[in-house]
């Protein structure tokens, strides 16, 4: 019960400073972005006008998040961001599933991933509102409604960050941790594999649309 | 000396657990349960909806129990740390800590209960846009939690944060003061988010055309109503690391 939290780290000295690579999310980030290459090589590999099945899962999930891009920006817009929030959307889901698989551990688990995510979404979205309204509009909203308020708007834009990526990984920090208890005080007998299917496929997937659907709607306040 | 310093950690790491867990089950139960009942209420005059409304309330219960689940993560961590190495303030620490999670999630947990419930009685009154109702409650109910994970975030840096060997009473009282600025902070953002996005659910599903202008608004109208919950934050982050 006492490696509780730990991971296990790689520390690189080099000139003088320490670099520290946390190498089972390494790995397992790897491992998905392996999976999702060859899933999207597979899918799109025979192209027809009758699809085969691996292309009616891909064509699916391409329309369904067009479709709500385009529901949150207008579709000149949805079509340049579009693609990042499908990708969001495919790497955060397989990552939260892949804890089902003994020996496997999320990436979401290691804050680093989540929060990295996040500030990506962060710069992003910020990016996409100073491209869409231009600098003095973008900056003027941060004086709204009255102009001693800015320095709390800023906080509040910083805050978006940290709720964004510790909703992720408290999820699936916790759902991993309530595993471990639950199946050390039933010596791994019976509960397990159902908070397996809860935690890593019903509440990954949520989570991982949850993320996926901020992101977009960050942007969407900003661009408007 | 150093058994009573062990003691002393060890009523800390209960108590802190039991507020955590304890406090933090209040919200999450009462949101879910007014979900079910909205739900049963569809179903009761729109019988042959039973398949999505019965989807929606379940995905809505899966993220109102997300306050739950960090209380009782929090208590998990706080129970099963280990008290070796550990100082008369760590104690103090994981008592913070548990008023700073399970406080801030009775908020929470009974805001995010609103848009789900919001949602299944939408669902009853428009099933043609149960999709995108569906995804309205997910955002609405995900903002409303965002105080409960600033909850989260105070009681994790509590719980691993090391602190010096002397205890001072200023050194107590600030680690008390940022679990209580926390947690009593975090109850009315929850609510008060939840509400608007309850409310902003159930316009869009009386006129769908509205979908996007209620999104927008709801936003708008829980950044604001979140803006104290940011202050309480700021101020537990500042009591926190001055120690």
């Amino acid at each position: 019960m006492h490696d509780l939290g730990r991971i296990h780290q790689l520390i690189v000295p080099l000139f003088g400073h320490e670099m520290t690579f946390n190498i089972e999310v390494i790995v397992m980030t790897w491992i998905v972005i392996a999976g999702l290459l060859v899933f999207g090589f597979l899918a799109s590999r025979k192209r027809r006008l009758v699809p085969g099945s691996l292309q009616v899962i891909g064509e699916f999930f391409i329309r369904q998040f067009y479709d709500l891009a385009e529901d949150a920006l207008d579709k000149e817009m949805a079509k340049t961001y579009a693609p990042l929030i499908c990708a969001l959307f495919l790497f955060l889901v397989i990552s939260n599933w892949l804890g089902i698989i003994p020996h496997l551990e999320e990436p979401t688990k290691d804050l680093n991933t989540p929060l990295s995510l996040g500030v990506m979404g962060f710069f992003i979205a910020h990016y996409a509102g100073i491209k869409a309204k231009g600098i003095k509009a973008y900056a003027k909203a941060y004086f709204e409604p009255v102009f001693f308020i800015m320095p709390l708007n800023v906080v509040g834009e910083f805050a978006k960050v940290v709720s964004i990526s510790f909703r992720l990984f408290g999820n699936i920090m916790g759902g991993s941790i309530i595993i471990l208890v639950v199946s050390y005080l039933v010596y791994s007998m019976v509960l397990p594999p159902l908070l397996n299917a809860f935690f890593g496929l019903f509440v990954g997937t949520i989570q991982a649309f949850v993320f996926t659907m901020l992101t977009l709607v960050y942007i969407s306040v900003q661009v408007k | 000396m150093t058994i009573q310093i062990v003691d002393w950690v060890q009523t800390g790491a209960m108590i802190g657990g039991g507020l955590s867990v304890g406090l933090a089950a209040i919200g999450a139960a009462l949101g879910e349960g007014y979900t079910a009942g909205k739900a049963s209420a569809t179903l009761s005059y729109r019988p042959e909806l039973a398949a999505d409304v019965m989807k929606t309330m379940l995905i809505g219960q899966a993220v109102a129990e997300t306050a739950g689940i960090f209380g009782l993560v929090v208590s998990l961590l706080i129970l099963f740390s280990p008290t070796s190495g550990a100082t008369m303030l760590t104690g103090w620490a994981y008592l913070a800590a548990g008023l700073s999670m399970g406080l801030s999630a009775i908020g929470c947990g009974v805001g995010s209960g609103f848009p789900s419930a919001n949602a299944c009685e939408g669902i009853g009154r428009q099933p043609a846009i149960s999709g995108q109702l569906t995804t309205l409650m997910l955002i609405g109910s995900g903002v409303a939690q965002s105080t409960a994970i600033y909850g989260f975030l105070i009681a994790l840096l509590l719980v691993y944060k090391s602190f010096p060997d002397t205890a001072t009473v200023s050194a107590i009282c600030s680690l008390l003061a940022a679990g209580i600025a926390m947690g009593l902070g975090g109850i009315g953002p929850g609510l008060g988010e939840g509400y608007a996005a309850g409310k902003a659910i159930g316009a869009a599903a009386r006129n769908p055309e509205t979908l996007g202008v209620m999104t927008r608004t709801m936003l708008v109208g829980q950044a604001v109503s979140e803006s104290t919950g940011i202050y309480s934050l700021v101020v537990a982050l500042l009591l926190v690391l001055r120690v």
